[in-house]
């Protein structure tokens, strides 16, 4: 291997930039060369050993930089907890209403409740009785109700919140713990839920005699989901 | 969709602060970005050092992609600079064998084959495949430029033009580095295959 041409030559040809003109010199000079044909011989048996090369798989790691996660809000500037769990709260928020069967509905002009399945409740009688409600009291009680709806509305997204950061906690880092752990917290939460529900009715109630037959039934549905 | 489009949905998800989108985005690159890690390093515990980051260094310019290039090139960019800037902090320090810096002569070949060492440090030799501890082995006779330029020429597929922008270096000392780093590698392969 003396041809100093071999130095320019062997790299040139895994040069893709090369022009045709410079592959056709560079073949010219290999018809004749067999110094340059052993180097590039060589030189493209090692290339092919090193292709060889299979790739490993990667170990565990944290995918999401640590400074992204964790408790801090400051030091996370961009995956915010509501960035990171939205997709999961969503599903998990559906799961719960399914099971529980229970709808609140926030509107403009005050809120609706719509109970399905429950034992013993006839819900189409409740959801007439609302709505007569409603109807009933709507002009009445616009200001009431929407003091209250936003009370609601701002007490639901709290308990979300929580709900979600304890789901985060069992599910965050390993999927051993038990649903059920999840499925209690959030229990406790939907009693403290029914609780200020049933006040808010007691209020509303209160602050109007003549409806307080039907406030009445419908703190009393709010009371037997309670138990 | 295709790939660069998903990729560009991800980004722009990740960037409004989807951790699921970032992800999954990371999932796409990782293993390329590991294997290139690992072959650069020589052992997984600073491979998985260099590819955190890499990713790290890619999440936090990740809004200043802007799509003219390929994700993929984008971040290989990344991917090189901090493998250099790895290189800065410790590989040389600890370093292989070689002198680094310096484009090597036969005679300092012969030497370099001489001294070798390191290469067959059990905690550098990985585990699953022969083949790819075989490759490590070889690689780690090289000096931090040379294994650099073998990485992006072989693995990387980059054109010598490329590598010289890359490494702010003539194309022609990217060419040279090859060429020695070809040398180096047969002699240590011919040495091997006559010890075994
Ligand atoms: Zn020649």
């Amino acid at each position: 291997m003396s041809c100093h041409e071999s130095s320019k030559l062997v790299p040139d040809y895994f040069d893709e930039a090369l022009s045709l003109q410079q592959r056709k010199a560079m073949e010219a000079h290999l018809q004749d060369c067999a110094d340059c044909q052993e180097a590039l011989a060589e030189a493209k048996s090692i290339n092919g050993q090193l292709r060889q090369w299979r790739d490993e798989p990667v170990p565990q790691w944290q995918r999401v930089p640590k400074q992204l996660q964790g408790s801090g809000g400051s030091a996370r500037p961009r995956f915010s907890f509501w960035g990171q769990w939205a997709p999961l709260a969503g599903a998990f928020v559906m799961a719960v209403a399914v099971l529980f069967n229970v709808q609140i509905q926030v509107q403009d002009n005050g809120f609706s409740i719509a109970f399905g399945g429950a034992a013993g409740i006839d819900a189409g009688v409740i959801a007439a009785q609302l709505e007569e409600f409603e109807n009933e009291q709507r002009a009445a009680q616009q200001q009431t109700l929407q003091v209250l709806s936003a009370q609601l509305e701002e007490r639901q997204a709290g308990n979300n919140a929580r709900l979600l950061e304890t789901v985060i906690e069992q599910f965050g880092d390993s999927t051993t713990r038990s649903l059920e752990q999840v499925m209690a917290y959030f229990e406790s939460q939907r009693q403290q839920d029914l609780q200020l529900l049933q006040t808010s009715y007691q209020r509303l109630a209160d602050s109007d005699v003549q409806t307080i037959r039907s406030m009445q039934q419908l703190a009393n549905y709010v009371q037997y989901q309670g138990n | 969709m295709s790939f660069t489009d998903q990729d560009e949905a991800l980004i722009s998800a990740a960037l409004d602060g989807s951790a699921r989108a970032w992800e999954r985005l990371v999932k796409r690159y990782e293993t390329r970005v590991y294997n290139f890690s690992l072959r650069l390093t020589g052992n997984q515990t600073d491979a998985l050092d260099l590819m955190q980051e890499v990713f790290l260094g890619v999440y936090r310019n990740l809004h200043r992609f802007r799509g003219d290039a390929q994700f993929s090139t984008w971040l290989f960019r990344i991917a090189h600079n901090k493998a250099v800037d790895m290189s800065r902090r410790k590989y040389m320090v600890t370093s292989l064998s070689s002198v680094a810096g310096q484009e090597q002569s036969d005679d300092d070949v012969l030497d370099h084959i001489a001294n070798d060492n390191g290469a067959h440090d059990p905690q550098r030799v990985l585990s699953t495949t022969q083949s790819n501890a075989e490759i490590i082995g070889c690689l780690d006779i090289l000096n931090w430029e040379q294994r650099l330029v073998v990485e992006l020429k072989v693995f990387q597929s980059h054109t010598f033009d490329e590598i010289a922008e890359m490494q702010d270096i003539s194309a022609n000392t990217a060419k040279t580095r090859f060429y020695t780093a070809l040398k180096l590698l047969k002699a240590h392969m011919e040495q091997s295959h006559e010890l075994s």
